[in-house]
């Protein structure tokens, strides 16, 4: 019982500071908010320039295409054999389209003329995007022109997504981004707490307090994990309230695999504090953790083109196996039996944590 | 100028005491960097895809033949030992469990209706789940249909398609990530410096010997900014230089240019800095707030990961006040295209507008807070 009087003094110093309530509820609603609608939009606009060398119709149809698709944005237009590279370096243009008569040994000119992408490679996922977007309103080009004759494409794919059939980005992303935002909160909340008492020198007080070691431990980290998981509920319901991503899976195991997360961040993040001398120390550590954290965990790149000798730091990075298996849950709704290894793994990486977090901490109250 | 002087003598004094967190500001970004650019890439590598031919005729083992030859596609036909044919409940399965990307099924008419001169379909049963994996794995199953039917055809290629790559011919993602990184941690590392130096100064009550200085408030702030241009300054250096001799990106523009750049853009980081660390309370709401406002939004909302030119007009209007999205443009302008100088006047101007702003609400603040004390 002695325990839950630092817990209260602990939620007294946080709700004091209005500031940091904001901080932390209103922050993330934010955050998730105005994110949400930036990796919910789609590439379109891409800004292109075309160049008509050809002197057929076809060229003409197929640049009036890409003129009304909404994909592109057509910036410059010209009929002559210019510096096509100056329209790219100086970056107002992402890809310059070309379109050439192609000669054909028994004909003078193909019926189809020569197309040629200049893409700007440095972004180069948004080129690739914007040239499967042009292939695409060629082939269709071609294939009305082949149904007007009366003769289809021999063989058809027909595509089907599963998991999300609109291929919505934002079901894949909002629930990452929820557990994002509840690792940068609790972790940044309990790396700083203890460093505070060792630079206010409060820290004697507690110590000489009758709580045991373990208790002024847990004492330091409960608050966090009720503060984390009304993060994760806001989150939650603003990305299937306000987002429509539909929740497919189980919510108990859900939270059952944030607790276990949580154990292993907040562990993680008394270490931090019971090895920084300062503040900024505090700080700086839990700001490189985040950073690995977030670009080794599959958020925006996948984990599997990490190289091998790197492998091992993917592999004990805890956010990883919680945006898995949130993924899991949200996208697909599978059950546990699906990810029972990636909730071990985050247990096991939580105990190990926890124990190495504790004799650090026990260790430096004995001194 | 003077009174200036001494608030940054002491101000040095304060960095050259923590000898461990200067050593950890100029360690963290290379670590970081180094490790970082390795692991993030969107470059698909393999796809593993089920194949369900029920048709079993010479044109379906093509097909079948014309996937397994594709350099990123690895093709599995037979999963159960058992059964000659995969069962398209356990591809299925096999798609749920993620061990595979893309179903495959040819159906049993697939040669009958090729004969026939009709159209055959082909089923792709593909994981949405990650969006771009999937348009990409998409992309790749056309172009093999479309080569496919035009080899069956004995028509060659039904169109000539030439795309050509520049600035970075062979796509590796590291030239688009590495001077994405470079801006992100260079913002965050400047504004985290200053974000603590007033929050700390209010925390141990020393504050108040401040408001009582005879130094006016414009003067604290940049007294206080002044030693961490410095500091943030070098860092920035040390990071570009690792990036270009580890990592090989090319320099093809001035150093001097992008280093010039790179001391605008410092300076917004420091701004934003010192505002948060005038306006909380605590170091801890500092380090929160600085996080909070610098992550994500330099990931998301500078065109490092999505294109601001998709976005709609409001969040474009929100990625104006973000310090990333003039420096991103610069450092991969001036690093991979060798642009110069006089290509970003917008860019240079709104970065010095952003510094002074933020500089000016941050005495501002100051000035409040100390006429409210005394």
């Amino acid at each position: 019982m002695k325990l839950l009087y630092l817990i209260k003094k602990e939620l007294i110093e946080i709700v004091r500071q209005k500031e940091l309530l904001f901080l932390m509820f209103v922050g993330p609603i934010i955050q998730i908010i105005v994110l949400g609608y930036v990796i919910s939009t789609d590439i379109r606009h891409v800004p292109v320039g075309i160049v008509n060398l050809s002197k057929g119709q076809t060229a003409v149809r197929v640049i009036e295409r890409v003129r009304r698709s909404p994909l592109f944005n057509v910036r410059l237009e010209s009929d002559r054999n210019e510096d096509y590279l100056y329209l790219l370096k100086k970056g107002e243009v992402k890809a310059v389209l070309i379109f050439r008569d192609a000669l054909d040994k028994k004909r003078s000119v193909l019926k189809y003329p020569e197309v040629q992408i200049l893409m700007d490679g440095i972004d180069s996922n948004t080129s690739m995007i914007a040239a499967g977007y042009f292939n695409g309103i060629i082939k269709n080009y071609i294939l009305n022109d082949m149904e007007k004759l009366g003769q289809g494409l021999p063989i058809a794919g027909k595509a089907m997504f599963r998991f999300n059939p609109q291929l919505r980005n934002i079901n894949y992303m909002g629930p990452g981004i929820v557990a994002f935002l509840l690792t940068i909160i609790t972790i940044f909340l309990t790396s700083a707490s203890l460093v505070r008492e060792k630079e206010q020198q409060t820290l004697d007080t507690l110590l000489m307090s009758p709580l045991s070691t373990l208790e002024i431990y847990v004492g330091k980290a409960l608050p966090a994990v009720l503060i984390g998981l009304v993060d994760m509920v806001i989150g939650l319901l603003v990305i299937v309230l306000w987002f429509g991503i539909p929740f497919r899976g189980n919510i108990a195991i859900l939270f059952l695999a944030a607790l276990v997360y949580l154990a292993a961040i907040l562990s993680y993040a008394l270490l931090i504090s019971v090895l920084s001398a300062t503040t900024q120390q505090a700080m700086f550590f839990a700001w490189f953790s985040l950073m690995i954290f977030l670009l080794m965990s599959g958020f925006f790149t996948p984990v599997d083109n990490i190289p091998p000798t790197l492998r091992l730091l993917a592999d004990i990075n805890p956010l990883r196996y919680l945006i898995k298996i949130i993924r899991e849950i949200f996208l697909k709704g599978n059950g546990i039996v699906y990810f029972w290894k990636d909730l071990l793994a985050l247990a096991g990486i939580s105990f190990t944590l926890v124990t190495i977090s504790l004799l650090n901490f026990k260790r430096f109250i004995s001194k | 100028m003077g009174r200036i002087k001494a608030i940054v003598i002491k101000e040095f004094f304060h960095i050259l005491r923590d000898p461990r967190s200067l050593t950890l500001v100029f360690i963290i970004p290379l670590v970081m960097i180094f490790i970082l650019g390795y692991s993030i890439s969107y470059d698909l590598n393999r796809v593993d895809a089920a194949v369900i031919d029920l048709s079993q005729s010479r044109l379906s083992k093509q097909l079948v033949r014309a996937f397994a030859a594709n350099r990123i596609f690895v093709v599995h036909t037979r999963v159960q030992s058992q059964a000659n044919v995969l069962s398209l409940t356990a591809a299925e399965d096999l798609l749920r469990r993620g061990k595979i990307k893309e179903i495959i099924v040819i159906p049993a008419d697939f040669s009958r209706r090729l004969a026939a001169d009709m159209q055959a379909d082909i089923g792709l049963i593909i994981d949405g789940s990650d969006v771009n994996v999937a348009n990409l794995v998409y992309q790749y199953d056309e172009r093999i249909i479309l080569d496919f039917i035009a080899a069956m055809k004995g028509v060659g290629q039904l169109l000539k398609l030439g795309t050509k790559v520049y600035f970075n011919p062979e796509a590796r993602s590291q030239f688009f990530f590495i001077p994405g990184l470079v801006a992100v941690i260079l913002l965050m590392i400047s504004a985290m410096l200053t974000s603590l130096s007033i929050a700390r100064e209010r925390e141990t009550g020393s504050i108040a010997l401040l408001f009582i200085s005879p130094l006016q408030s414009r003067e604290i702030i940049v007294g206080k900014t002044i030693p961490y241009i410095v500091v943030a300054l070098l860092d920035g250096a040390l990071i570009l230089l690792f990036a270009r001799f580890w990592f090989g990106i090319p320099l093809r523009g001035s150093l001097a240019v992008l280093l010039f750049f790179a001391l605008l853009y410092i300076l917004a980081g420091l701004a934003l800095g010192i505002l948060i660390s005038t306006t909380a309370p605590t170091q801890r709401v500092a380090m929160l707030a600085t996080l909070l406002s610098t992550l994500l939004p330099s990931f998301l909302l500078s065109g490092f990961i999505f294109p601001l030119d998709s976005l709609s007009p409001i969040l474009r209007a929100i990625s104006y006040a973000v310090p990333a999205t003039y420096f991103l443009r610069i450092i991969r302008g001036v690093i991979l295209k060798g642009a110069a100088l006089r290509h970003f006047l917008f860019e240079g101007f709104m970065l010095i507008a952003l510094s002074l702003f933020l500089l000016a609400a941050a005495t501002a603040k100051f000035n409040k807070q100390r006429r409210a004390a005394q």
